[in-house]
């Protein structure tokens, strides 16, 4: 479903040259559930941004479902972000004056979900993300962490994306809570055919994953 | 929820800082409003006093004063020459002459009054005794060669309410009386009076439009000059030009034919005097109005700068899960429109009860412009003044023709400058939003 090949990144910061992915290959098919693990500054993030199409790598490909993102244009890219890609991020990133409810709608927006279906299905992935009616409509700063993320889960899954990308997705929680919300990220990728790409320093977490990938310095060991 | 929806939303977020934004902004609406009035009024009145400019010339004897004489008249010889110029459509002569009881048996119509008593008790000269020791003023008898031409007769209208009007051509010992001359003197058409020891037939009786008008004797200009043993001369002369553009030069070449022994004035030269301090006034209202105009763009412009920088992060997030960046810049662009549109609402308001008490300050510091005030002689002057005021309604009516159109311009206007300020003040801040890089989001700080 996905492969990586040669995919390399370099950032120019205060005239030095960074090399934050290093000549990176992969795989990953359909419905796995895979960790991405690796110091502070070893380069997950920017693979991950890369893997989303939310920054243009130095070289390398990126095939997802056999279409290379890295040859798309301007167009196809939002497309890409809006159908195929679900994002997780560490801060969870929800917009703070929506409600938990209409969080969920915005990326049915984007791909013209009709006005009756979008609540209907942010509804149904709220439940299944494990947040109950009565907080459907609270805005993000009156849920808990481990509420945001799990909102923010139900986001990302809101246009039955191919590829969910979580970026320490448990680094803002404690412990039990992380937990939680990485065994949901792994049931989802069982049931709904979805490939998850997780970032995490957590051994444990790791352990539950099918694939791990190891970087260090921007290349894979 | 739309994009209009969470722009609109959007624009309420941060509720004291949208109010004071919303307070000040309407502040600056408002003086644009204001200072649009007030460009209005001026240019109302500027365009009233520019159209009632007639593209006349009048030419009196240098040092000349009215009736008070002074100075040397002109004579037909020089009259010649410039009714022989271009452009000149009609040319009328005149000359003023003064009757004091030796001259004639008319008496006067207007009563000296104890400002005519110390006049003469100052030794303010030609009036007159008569048997009672007492006095009456001089009544003022004018020839005129032309009677289509009123400007320079003293009257603010002619119109003949008796009789008919006598050929001014003529050589004949004939008159015009104002209305209250007649009744004073129990004169009707046909009757005759004396004056320079000649009897003289009232041809007709007008209203002149104002007291002095209708005290005074109008006469052809030829039997004046007989009879006031002035032949050939001439107190002045008011010359109409073929159009207002050939005035100018018609003025120059009269000059130039003159030389210093006459004052060659157009209204032209007088209303622009008379102009310049509403020039000045709509020169002010302009800048002021584009620094309102500024003012308001800058802040909108600010205040969409400080809510991009500050929603970054929200911008990125929004890129990250697929909002293009003409929805983002969508989104800010209604949000900056519902701003600006509350403002203008605030603003229309604000102007809408500051607008009044501006334009009357305005009104009372726009002094009518005196039309006539640099002519020669006093007569002259007061006539043109008051027809003037017969033809141009004052600044007053102007306001309040102005006033009675504000509502609807004012709304008008109003949208117009708030969606100029929105679009404005949204262009760079879009600009930014473009370039925010959907990667940051990834950052955790
Ligand atoms: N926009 C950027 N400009 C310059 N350097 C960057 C930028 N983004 C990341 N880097 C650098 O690239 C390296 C990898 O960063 P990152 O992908 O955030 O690491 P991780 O997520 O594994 O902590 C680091 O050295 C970081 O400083
Ligand atoms: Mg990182």
């Amino acid at each position: 479903m996905l492969k990586v090949e040669n995919l390399s990144k370099e950032f120019q910061s205060a005239g030095q040259k960074v090399v934050a992915v290093n000549q990176v290959s992969f795989e990953v098919p359909t419905g796995v559930f895979s960790v991405i693990i690796g110091k502070s500054g070893s380069g997950k993030s920017t693979l991950l941004a890369l893997l989303g199409a939310l920054d243009k790598p130095t070289s390398g490909s990126i095939k997802v479902d056999n279409e290379d993102i890295v040859k798309m244009g301007d167009k196809k890219l939002i497309q890409y972000r809006r159908k195929k890609i679900g994002f997780v991020f560490q801060n969870y990133n929800l917009i703070p004056n929506l409600s938990a409810v209409d969080n969920v709608i915005l990326p049915m927006e984007f791909t013209g979900v009709s006005r009756s279906r979008r609540r209907e299905k942010a509804a149904k992935l709220l439940a299944q993300v494990g947040i109950t009616e009565d907080k459907f409509n609270r805005k993000p700063s009156r849920l808990s962490g481990g509420e945001q993320q799990r909102v923010a889960i139900a986001r990302a899954l809101a246009n039955q994306p191919r590829l969910v990308l979580a970026d320490e997705p448990t680094g803002n929680l404690d412990s039990a809570t992380g937990e939680v919300i990485i065994k949901l990220l792994k049931h989802l990728a069982y049931t709904k055919d979805t490939t998850i790409i997780a970032v995490t320093h957590d051994d444990g977490i790791a352990r539950e994953a099918k694939q791990i990938f190891h970087l260090q310095d921007g290349s894979l060991v | 929820m739309s994009l209009i929806n969470r722009g609109f939303r959007n624009a309420f977020r941060n509720v004291i800082r949208t109010a004071s934004i919303t307070f000040i902004l309407a502040l600056s609406i408002a003086m644009s409003l204001i200072m649009l009035m007030s460009l209005k009024t001026v240019q109302a009145k500027i365009d009233e006093v520019k159209s009632s400019i007639g593209n006349t010339i009048v030419v009196s004897p240098a040092g000349i004063r009215g009736f008070e004489g002074g100075g040397e008249l002109l004579t037909e010889i020089e009259v010649s020459k410039i009714s022989a110029l271009l452009n000149i459509s009609k040319l009328s002569k005149i000359l003023n002459a003064r009757l004091t009881t030796d001259d004639t048996n008319l008496k006067s119509a207007i009563e000296a009054g104890s400002f005519g008593r110390r006049t003469r008790i100052n030794g303010g000269g030609q009036t007159q005794v008569n048997a009672d020791g007492d006095f009456t003023p001089p009544i003022m008898l004018t020839g005129t060669s032309d009677l289509s031409i009123t400007s320079n007769l003293n009257v603010s209208q002619l119109e003949i309410t008796q009789g008919e009007k006598f050929d001014a051509g003529s050589d004949q010992n004939v008159a015009l009386l104002g209305k209250t001359i007649a009744e004073k003197n129990s004169l009707v058409v046909d009757s005759t009076f004396k004056a320079f020891g000649e009897d003289i037939k009232v041809a007709g009786i007008f209203e002149g439009g104002n007291t002095f008008a209708n005290g005074s004797v109008l006469m052809p200009l030829k039997a004046l000059q007989r009879l006031s043993d002035q032949v050939d001369q001439v107190s002045s002369l008011t010359v109409q030009t073929n159009s207002i553009d050939t005035l100018a030069s018609v003025q120059t070449a009269i000059k130039a034919q003159l030389g210093d022994k006459a004052d060659v004035i157009s209204q032209q030269e007088n209303a622009e005097e008379a102009l310049q301090p509403l020039q000045n006034i709509k020169t002010i209202s302009l800048y002021s109005l584009f620094g309102a105009l500024v003012a308001g763009s800058i802040i909108i412009f600010l205040t969409m700068l400080m809510i991009v920088r500050e929603r970054r992060r929200e911008i990125g997030v929004l890129k990250a899960i697929g909002a293009s960046n003409l929805k983002i810049v969508n989104q800010f662009v209604v949000e900056s429109m519902v701003l600006t549109l509350m403002s203008s609402v605030v603003g229309m308001i604000l102007g809408g009860i500051f607008n009044n008490p501006v334009l009357n300050v305005l009104a009372k510091n726009i002094k009518e412009p005196d039309l006539g005030s640099s002519f020669a002689g006093p007569g002259l002057g007061r006539a043109i003044v008051r027809i003037g005021s017969g033809l141009v309604p004052g600044v007053q009516d102007t306001l309040r023709n102005i006033q009675a159109a504000v509502g609807f311009d004012l709304i008008l206007y109003g949208l117009l400058a708030a969606i100029l300020i929105a679009v404005v003040g949204s262009a760079l801040p879009a600009f930014l939003i473009s370039k925010v890089r959907p990667a940051e989001v990834m950052r955790s700080e």
